[in-house]
């Protein structure tokens, strides 16, 4: 085992060092702060280059290109806890994306929270989050993997909540950590039952592992009383767990509000890491998801698996079509990140891990690209979010244009130069071939179409036309604002925070180089295998089809939104949009989510509603009743105890040794008398004691 | 019995040796060389000979651990007991530190001289299995603890304390003398071991039940009421609040750490290994004569009455003092349940609760010298005077209460599943491990009244930030990282402890 398979743990243990350092650094140690998280990542960042070349050598060697270390935790009766950490090339490709865009969105966010107060605090956060999101990668335990997990929760209702000075921020913080709470709760469950079904909770252990054969074919085989395989009942409980993390239906409602958080916790946590755990989670246990008793594997998918990919299919076109009518630019890409996630799962449902874990890591690169970008119009822009008034700033902020449409294409799955494309295509050319039905194939090339147009709308809005930004040039719809004027012209962003947008970009266009067909690298590399380029791979059958197919929608995406969006400049703010001439009732629909947060107001909410004031009763009523009875009864007893020390105890004390004191010259004589009451106490003890042995005894 | 010569004696109890040549050290230095000094410089020099007296016993017995059993139990030197005075020694060295800078007194030399010549006769305590060991060392331990107590002399408290404690503490020495002598007349030997083969020895005859020989029964009581004492157990436990409330803060902080825990660790010894045979039992429905049922109906008092009285308490001292009576309450069930896995338990228990409570005597000095009292109200709006002492303060209030993940929770975790352990498919301890659960329910009230006081209420008018000497923050500091860290990490302790009581055959 090399020394960074046994140090790996180091790698999320220098961003909670520096968390701890900076959570004690005063609010005035801006800079301190700032490089101190800063450098930790970056140190992680090598650390994990070291990790993935050390993940490149052991690849291709079977059994060798995983390494686990494990090591007892705690004991309980004779049984150990154990822990671990294991690096494959799962692990390694997430360390290196998560600490890479973790760094460049650091950098970033020394310039676009130049301005706030508690930039210590929210430094000490991202931190914290990193470490934690990096123990998830790492983590060889379910057990470990859950506590990262929840740590990332916490930190990402801390960072969610971190302006908690405005009452919508506060709100989406506690949405955001009770909707996810919904899918831990049933992840909790399938943690326990696995660990009843195996006996343990690390992922490989040499063979005794629950991902490895022994436990899963003993799962496979355990039928419970509802007719389901064990292993089928706990896949699905822990993707339950990633359907909350991810955003998927139904539990997706969290996620848009989430976008009240600081831009550059939204690309870091809300569209490249944390909401991708829930992706990552689905392709670490993908053995238990695959499981399979028969010999059929290879023909049929399992439950899970089908399940995995009708959420996803369906989170796909779902979010798409409600991102279609949103007017807050972080609002559209937090949909399209659901509906991005979506993709991932119906990935790994038809394609397995490499598919969809593919598209995370693109996603990856050029969401939070389009997030950064996102932030730096904001910024720019004076904390505008609405894209209705933004517009034409194409001239004013060149950089973040250029960028922002690289992100753009590389999301919409522009043909061959951007990196979206190729993981997309490979998502879908697995659903093409996919046993049980069609339709996920169908419900992806439309979602791609929904992408291509959403992006073309809201790139139209934003950058192109003329500037509508309130209070400039006359346009703005209130007057109230309209003294700023002279201020509000929109800048360009300062280089802290479009260095990292040029970096990102390039990558959103190279990083489709790894996933051709024609050299499919990372599909070889997460599966073990060597690759060789060979340009035969775009011959395979239906390959060739689904890349036409694929950039025909694409096409037909981007010129539908030209058509309704760019063809003539958007001129005010308060046009009404154009799908909304043409189809009022469907917008209005799209605009208010399908009224999914109204839908689940008025049930689960309610009735919450409802258990709660019964419990309240309850608690006023009965309980707090049978605990006042007790306490009275405590601090009767106490009081009694107390006048025995103070009537009984301390008067013949107290009494004999104040007079010792104040007696100064007789003391003396009136010691020999008085300081003899608790030892007298001592004595009787003694006594009882002595009669009661004996004469326990002689009976 | 061989003959042993004076040089390996003295390579035996080498670092007792280090330890009283250090206090001399200390006091020469002190009296010849400083008269005319500081007293702060006289303090801090007195503290860096002490603690290098410490530090190089304790290096000795880790570099070159001794093992024996020499002149008839006098001298046991097993890795357990050395594994107790290390112990011991590093909370010497941590009163030693918190105690820099008090102002109670000019005389820091002669006060470091005691304290360490009560280490030397902890170090004793532990490493003796002779009952005429046993008593001379616990006498030059209460004697130097006396006057530890009693060392303030502008203040009358002070020698209040310092004279009930004398009082108390000489009459208890009477009892235990006086059962020492019983217990060698009856078994003819001064060794716990002959001791107990004695005890066997009649155990064979029916007709001569051991346990119900009143001379026997008379030995043993009295022997608990000595050793009762120095544990303040119920209903010896008199003495404790008072001398706690009135003593020097180190002082009584050291008289609630480490002499506890040599006093547990030698109430152990005498119970389990020299009355083993007449141990009687405890259980539900299982009562039977012997020390257990005594122990048991000891440690239920000290429990109940020590969380209850505790809870009317307004002086943070004073409540100090009635948790530690319900503290030795819970260790008494380890001893009473006389297991290998419950020696341990008690042992980790015994010292991450010495720790813990010279830590919050450490920051009850602190506030003492700057509010002027140790009231709770004293501590009303600490957390806004002093953060880092109220932070420290706050791990071990809830380390003491038991809140995991601090040493409290592992320890009475540990100590109650190791008393439901010792009786094996039956449940008969269980009365007295709910009990101690439910008390422990009610001890959090108490602990977090301190806490209500530090984070909730407001600072009295006009009361500024509290100026901390760095080296006594810091030292708290790690006494309250190290609670954190042998929570977090039980095993850090507890396999030393395990592997050491495995080694010494208990």
């Amino acid at each position: 085992m090399t020394w960074i398979v046994r140090n790996l743990w180091l790698i999320p243990a220098i961003p909670a060092l520096a968390a701890g350092l900076s959570a004690l650094a005063s609010r005035r140690r801006r800079a301190f702060a700032a490089s101190l998280a800063i450098g930790s990542m970056g140190i992680s960042f090598l650390l994990s280059l070291c990790a993935f070349a050390q993940a490149l050598r052991s690849s291709g060697q079977g059994e060798a290109t995983r390494q686990v270390f494990n090591f007892p935790w705690l004991q309980y009766g004779n049984e150990w806890l154990k822990l671990g950490w294991m690096l494959d090339p799962l692990t390694a490709v997430m360390l290196v994306m998560v600490t890479f865009v973790g760094l460049l969105i650091f950098i970033y966010s020394t310039g676009y929270m130049a301005h706030d107060q508690n930039f210590t605090r929210f430094f000490c956060f991202l931190s914290l989050f990193a470490a934690a999101m990096l123990g998830v990668v790492i983590a060889n335990s379910l057990l470990l993997l859950f506590m990262c997990w929840e740590l990332v929760g916490l930190t990402s209702y801390l960072l969610i909540g971190f302006w908690y000075q405005r009452p919508s921020a506060a709100a989406a913080a506690k949405k955001a950590f009770i909707t996810t709470r919904i899918g831990d709760l049933a992840f909790l469950i399938g943690i326990v039952w696995l660990y009843s079904q195996a006996g343990t909770l690390l992922f490989y252990d040499h063979g005794a592992g629950c991902m490895e054969q022994t436990a899963l074919a003993a799962m496979v085989a355990h039928i419970t009383s509802v007719g389901m395989a064990a292993s089928t009942g706990i896949a699905l409980l822990i993707f339950a767990g990633a359907v909350g993390k991810s955003g998927q239906v139904p539990l997706h409602v969290w996620l848009p509000d989430a976008m009240e958080g600081p831009t550059p916790v939204s690309a870091l946590i809300h569209a490249a890491t944390m909401v991708a755990a829930g992706v990552f989670l689905v392709a670490r246990v993908y053995p238990l998801m695959a499981a399979h008793g028969g010999m059929h594997a290879a023909i049929a998918p399992t439950t899970a698996l089908q399940a995995v990919t009708w959420i996803g299919s369906i989170t796909a076109v779902f979010a798409a079509l409600i991102a279609v009518a949103q007017n807050d630019i972080k609002r559209i890409l937090a949909y399209s990140t659901v509906s991005q996630l979506g993709y991932m799962m119906m990935g790994l449902g038809v394609g397995g891990v490499a598919v969809g874990m593919f598209h995370l890591i693109t996603h990856a690169f050029f969401k939070s690209l389009l997030f950064l970008g996102a932030g730096s119009v904001i910024h720019g822009c004076h904390e505008e979010q609405d894209i209705r008034r933004m517009g034409g700033l194409r001239k004013f902020m060149p950089v973040t244009f250029a960028t922002y449409a690289v992100g753009m294409l590389a999301l919409s799955g522009f043909p061959l130069f951007f990196s979206g494309f190729w993981s997309k295509d490979a998502i879908l050319h697995a659903a093409q071939d996919w046993s049980i039905s069609r339709t996920p194939f169908y419900l992806g090339a439309f979602g791609a179409l929904l992408t291509a147009f959403y992006m073309t709308r809201q790139v139209f809005y934003v950058f192109f036309g003329e500037a509508r930004l309130e209070g400039n040039a006359g346009h703005g719809a209130a007057a109230g604002h309209s003294e700023h004027g002279a201020a509000r012209v929109p800048h360009e962003s300062p280089a802290a925070m479009t260095m990292p947008l040029v970096l990102l970009a390039s990558c959103a266009v190279l990083l489709g180089l790894i996933g051709t067909p024609a050299w499919p690298w990372f599909n070889s590399f997460l599966n073990g295998q060597p690759a060789a380029l060979d340009f035969a791979g775009f011959l395979e059958r239906g390959t060739l089809p689904v890349m036409l197919s694929s950039t025909i929608i694409v096409f037909l995406g981007l010129g539908l939104g030209w058509w309704f969006y760019g063809r003539r400049p958007i001129a005010s703010a308060d046009a009404p949009d154009a799908l909304e001439q043409l189809q009022p009732g469907v917008f209005r629909v799209l605009q208010n989510k399908f009224y999914v947060d109204e839908l689940y107001g008025a049930t689960v909410i309610r009735w919450n509603g409802w258990l709660a004031s019964l419990s309240d009763w309850m608690d006023r009523w009965i309980f707090n009743g049978a605990v006042q009875a007790v306490s009275y009864l405590v601090i009767g007893l106490s009081w009694m105890a107390r006048s025995v020390d103070v009537f009984v105890v301390n008067p013949g004390f107290d009494g004999g040794c104040k007079t010792v004191t104040v007696g100064g010259k007789i003391l003396a004589r009136l010691q020999n008398g008085r300081t003899q009451a608790y030892l007298r106490m001592v004595g009787l003890a003694f006594a009882v004691l002595i009669v009661f042995l004996i004469w326990s005894g002689r009976r | 019995m061989t003959a042993l010569g004076f040089p390996q004696l003295l390579h035996l109890v080498l670092p007792e040796v280090i330890v009283v040549v250090a206090a001399l050290c200390v006091l020469a230095a002190d009296l010849v060389f400083m008269r005319a000094a500081e007293t702060r410089i006289r303090g801090a020099v007195g503290a860096v000979i002490s603690v290098a007296g410490c530090a190089v016993a304790i290096g000795w017995m880790l570099h070159a651990p001794q093992y024996a059993n020499v002149l008839d139990g006098m001298l046991v030197l097993t890795p357990l007991s050395q594994l107790v005075q290390i112990a011991l020694l590093v909370l010497t060295i941590l009163t030693i530190l918190i105690s820099l800078g008090s102002s109670f007194t000019e005389h820091m030399g002669e006060y470091l001289a005691l304290i360490l010549l009560a280490t030397a006769s902890m170090m004793f305590l532990v490493g003796t299995q002779n009952l005429l060991m046993i008593f001379l060392s616990l006498e030059l331990l209460s004697l130097s603890l006396y006057i530890l107590a009693a060392f303030n002399k502008r203040s009358a408290v002070s020698a209040e304390a310092g004279l009930k404690y004398f009082l108390f503490g000489g009459m208890s020495a009477a009892f235990l003398l006086f059962g020492f002598s019983l217990l060698y007349g009856w078994s003819n030997s001064t060794n716990l071991a002959g001791i107990a083969q004695s005890i066997h020895g009649k155990l064979l005859n029916p007709a001569l039940n051991p346990v119900l020989d009143p001379l026997l029964v008379v030995a043993i009581l009295m022997t608990v009421v000595g050793l009762g004492f120095k544990v303040a157990a119920v209903p010896f436990h008199f003495w404790a609040p008072d001398v706690y409330q009135g003593a020097p803060a180190p002082s009584a902080g050291f008289i609630a750490s480490g002499s506890k825990v040599a006093a547990f660790f030698i109430l152990y010894q005498v119970m389990v290994l020299g009355l083993a045979g007449a141990e009687g039992s405890g259980a539900w429905h299982a009562y039977a004569p012997g020390w257990v049922p005594v122990l048991a109906l000891a440690a239920a008092l000290s429990m109940v009455l020590g969380n209850l009285v505790a809870i009317r308490q307004t002086s943070v001292r004073r409540l100090l003092a009635y948790s530690a009576i319900a503290h030795a309450g819970y260790m008494l069930l380890g001893i009473l349940s006389h297991t290998q896995q419950s020696l341990a338990a008690l042992l980790y228990y015994a010292i991450t609760y010495a720790l813990t409570v010279l830590g919050a005597f450490g920051v009850v000095a602190l506030v003492e010298q700057e509010a002027g009292g140790d009231k709770l109200s004293d501590f009303a709006g600490l957390s806004h005077r002093a953060p880092v002492l109220s932070f420290c303060m706050l791990i071990f209030m809830l380390s003491l209460a038991g809140i995991p993940p601090l040493a409290g929770f592992f320890g009475k975790f540990y100590l109650f599943s190791a008393v439901l352990a010792a009786t094996p498919g039956s449940l008969g301890l269980l009365w007295l491990v709910v009990l101690a659960i439910a008390m422990s329910a009610v001890s959090l009230y108490y602990y977090l009244q301190v806490l209500k006081r530090i984070y909730v209420a407001d600072a009295p008018e006009g009361a500024g930030p509290i100026s901390v000497p760095f080296l006594r923050q810091a030292v708290l500091g790690l006494i309250a990282l190290s609670v954190v860290l042998l929570g977090c990490a039980p095993d850090l302790l507890l396999r030393w402890l395990q592997q050491a009581i495995q080694t010494a055959g208990y």
